[in-house]
């Protein structure tokens, strides 16, 4: 009879427990685009890995909250955010002035730019040598060398495709004179195709990565940023550029083209 | 009640529906922002029509030559339609746009996309028009290609005055079925960068992260397009309707 | 006419259905064959009627063989006329577009010449005022009447019918036998598969039966309907006589 009783008893207060701690800190669910290694990919098993999934996990134990990682098309991220299908965008989302008027952007963590991924037979040898008629660039829909593209090269023609690994295709067949992208991938891509591209890393603009965030969250931001000064503190970031971007980090930092945290 | 009637109120009450759900929504609508890229808008509708329209007329050549094939008596013949058939009705067109641009069209030497996108469009729905043109080439009685060569006509005349106008009001539903998913197959033309309907749509929400004022137009301009190849397909069923 | 068949053979698959027929007519008008389902007459006049080529055999008429290739049987056909139990009539035509057909795209006529000469046979035989009509308003007796025409209107040398009253009930079967009566009035020359018993009698002038893929009894219709030593063509007739 006592036994049965103290049963209960546990068993209640441990639903209680839960519910609780359900209740108090949901798990936060991450948005990011799972096609950009090093910082947003999946490992052989088919798990999220990389340097933002990292973070992640990182703001998710500062925070005393689960991490859900949501893997959706990086020109879906803003909607499902604004719509609440996810807390916060932590996808190499570059802080623009235009994407600020509908989401917030914590303080950002790293510095890089926009570089040209050149076809090996193409004459360009700068951004300004894009903005010709008879050129094409080629651009992810949606990024940051998208909306460069659509709005300062207005003489050259335009190809808008949905992944990375088509606009880089365009690049090597000769389709496209130039890739407009981020400096580590634009590194990235042509070492695995050094004879039919060429790479310009010097970034013609420079940009900064944030997590994105709904406007109306300010909380969560002030959290975020609590997290950022930390880690950074800490040399979190110092070990995550070890961990997935040492030769990288060596190369860019060799030849003065910036890429830090 | 008059079906036109009927078939208002049914829709009221679904664009009543989706308002609704559209209300629940947080975020205010932005349709500034998306009017100001009309004439993305109009350029890609404008593209999405003339692809759509150079995909019909060749993917129906193509399956009408197919459905031949494959009646053919001759085994190779019948063999080359059957292989294109099953191979293209048995991979997704996102495979076949891919493959065909970057891989085949490039060894081959074809560069514009837009020949090609038209193209490898009029291949896939070929080999559906094949299936539909075979179905109602052999759902014709043989009594009727008996009494077609009993009254001494050739084979290509039997084909044309006895045959064919009976299959087309056969497969005339099913064919007009494959139109309309042709036009929003069409869409998929994007993944090789053509600068068709729903890209430009996808790109304009990209620039003014407003979705649903930018998806909606889309719905809308595709519907202006394949409402009225569904009409004219019913007009052309009862037109030359007969009964067996 | 004169018929000469020797040794036709004729197989479907591993199924002989013909084995070995001979037949010969010397200047008869009207030939009927007759015989159990499945006994090979179909067979036998879709060989005459110059449709299907036999596996061996020689079939001649008027001292003029058959051809065996088909663009040759097709200018064979072209000088005779067949009309088949049913689906005669091409659905998507009206009664007379179905007899101007073969005039027109076959024998060259205009479309003037071609009405002018279906007028007198349509009023002939009261289908005048039915030809405008689509082959499913038409009863069934006015169908294969209708075919019928269409069979002579090209003036052949011989008709030949394949169970032409089978699928029709008996008040369009009298109107249908009616007017092939009224034809060998005329001194048309043909060669009828029926079940019609009393109408063989009254119409033909010589009888085959064929069972089993052979001539089993041939001559002048009294001899082998009521007359015939053949224990099996007795067998047949005396169950359907006793039906009837």
């Amino acid at each position: 009879m006592r036994g049965l009783a103290v049963h209960t008893l546990v068993a209640i207060a441990a639903a209680l427990a839960w519910a609780a701690a359900a209740v108090a800190a949901p798990p936060l669910r991450v948005g990011m685009e799972l096609s950009y290694p090093p910082f947003e990919m999946t490992d052989p098993q088919g798990r999220p890995t990389g340097v933002s999934v990292r973070l992640a996990e990182a703001i998710g134990r500062h925070l005393g909250r689960d991490v859900v990682i949501e893997n959706i098309a990086f020109d879906g991220l803003i909607p499902a955010l604004k719509t609440g299908r996810i807390d916060c965008i932590i996808s190499s989302m570059t802080a623009t002035p235009e994407r600020s008027r509908t989401i917030a952007f914590s303080a950002p963590y790293l510095k890089t730019g926009l570089a040209l991924l050149v076809g090996a037979k193409s004459p360009v040898r700068s951004a300004a040598d894009l903005d010709v008629p008879g050129r094409t660039v080629a651009v992810k829909k949606g990024t940051t060398g998208h909306q460069y593209a659509s709005t300062t090269l207005t003489r050259a023609r335009l190809l808008v495709l949905d992944k990375e690994s088509a606009a880089v295709l365009e690049v090597v067949q000769g389709k496209a004179d130039a890739f407009i992208y981020d400096s580590l991938s634009v590194y990235q891509n042509h070492k695995r195709h050094p004879d039919t591209t060429r790479p310009l890393l010097q970034p013609f603009r420079e940009e900064t990565w944030a997590v994105g965030l709904r406007l109306q969250d300010a909380t969560l931001r002030q959290q975020v940023d609590a997290f950022l000064e930390a880690f950074r503190a800490d040399g979190g970031f110092g070990r995550l550029g070890d961990e997935f971007l040492a030769e990288e980090k060596a190369f860019f930092a060799a030849r003065g083209i910036p890429f830090y945290f | 009640m008059s079906r036109w009637l009927a078939h208002c109120i049914v829709v009221l009450v679904f664009v009543a529906l989706i308002a609704a759900a559209l209300t629940r929504i947080d975020s205010p609508w932005n349709w500034q922002g998306v009017w100001a890229y009309r004439a993305k808008f109009l350029q890609g509708f404008g593209v999405t029509l003339a692809v759509s329209a150079a995909a019909l007329v060749a993917s129906t050549v193509i399956g009408g030559t197919a459905a031949l094939m494959l009646g053919s008596r001759h085994v190779l013949v019948e063999a080359v339609a059957r292989v294109y058939v099953e191979l293209i009705r048995g991979t997704p067109l996102l495979v076949q746009l891919l493959i065909g641009f970057y891989v085949v069209a490039s060894a081959v030497g074809i560069q514009n996309r837009y020949v090609v996108g038209v193209l490898l469009l009029a291949l896939f729905s070929g080999a559906y028009m094949a299936e539909i043109f075979r179905g109602g080439l052999a759902a014709i009685p043989q009594t009727q290609r008996d009494a077609a060569r009993a009254i001494g006509l050739t084979p290509w005349q039997s084909l044309r005055l006895v045959i064919l106008p009976q299959a087309v009001r056969l497969v005339l539903p099913a064919v007009a079925g494959q139109f309309v998913s042709l036009v929003k197959d069409s869409s998929l033309l994007s993944v090789i960068a053509v600068s068709e309907f729903t890209l430009a749509a996808q790109e304009v929400n990209s620039f003014t992260y407003s979705t649903l004022e930018s998806y909606l137009p889309l719905a809308a301009g595709y519907l202006a397009i394949t409402l009225p190849l569904s009409a004219l397909s019913r007009w052309l069923e009862r037109r030359f309707r007969y009964e067996t | 006419m004169n018929l000469v068949m020797h040794g036709v053979v004729q197989r479907f698959g591993a199924v002989t259905v013909l084995d070995g027929v001979d037949l010969v007519t010397h200047d008869v008008e009207a030939l009927v064959l007759v015989g159990p389902s499945g006994g090979g007459k179909s067979t036998l006049l879709r060989i005459v009627a110059g449709l299907d080529v036999p596996a061996a055999g020689r079939v001649s008429f008027d001292g003029e063989p058959l051809p065996r290739d088909e663009q040759g049987l097709r200018g064979y056909r072209r000088t005779v006329g067949t009309v088949f139990q049913a689906f005669n009539l091409f659905p998507h035509l009206s009664g007379l577009d179905n007899l101007l057909l073969p005039l027109v795209h076959v024998h060259g006529l205009t479309e003037a010449e071609a009405r002018a000469r279906v007028q007198g046979p349509l009023e002939r035989f009261r289908l005048a005022e039915h030809a405008h009509k689509r082959p499913a308003e038409l009863s069934g007796g006015q169908k294969q009447r209708i075919a019928i025409l269409r069979a002579l209107v090209v003036q052949p040398r011989r008709l030949f019918l394949d169970e032409p009253t089978s699928a029709l009930d008996p008040e369009m079967t009298a109107e249908v036998l009616e007017m092939i009566g009224e034809l060998k009035s005329q001194g048309i020359q043909f060669v009828l598969v029926t079940h019609e018993m009393g109408f063989a009698r009254r119409v033909a002038d010589e009888v085959a039966f064929i069972g089993e893929g052979r001539v089993l009894a041939h001559g002048p219709p009294g001899e082998v309907i009521d007359h015939c030593a053949e224990p099996r063509v007795r067998g047949f007739f005396s169950r359907i006589l006793a039906e009837s």
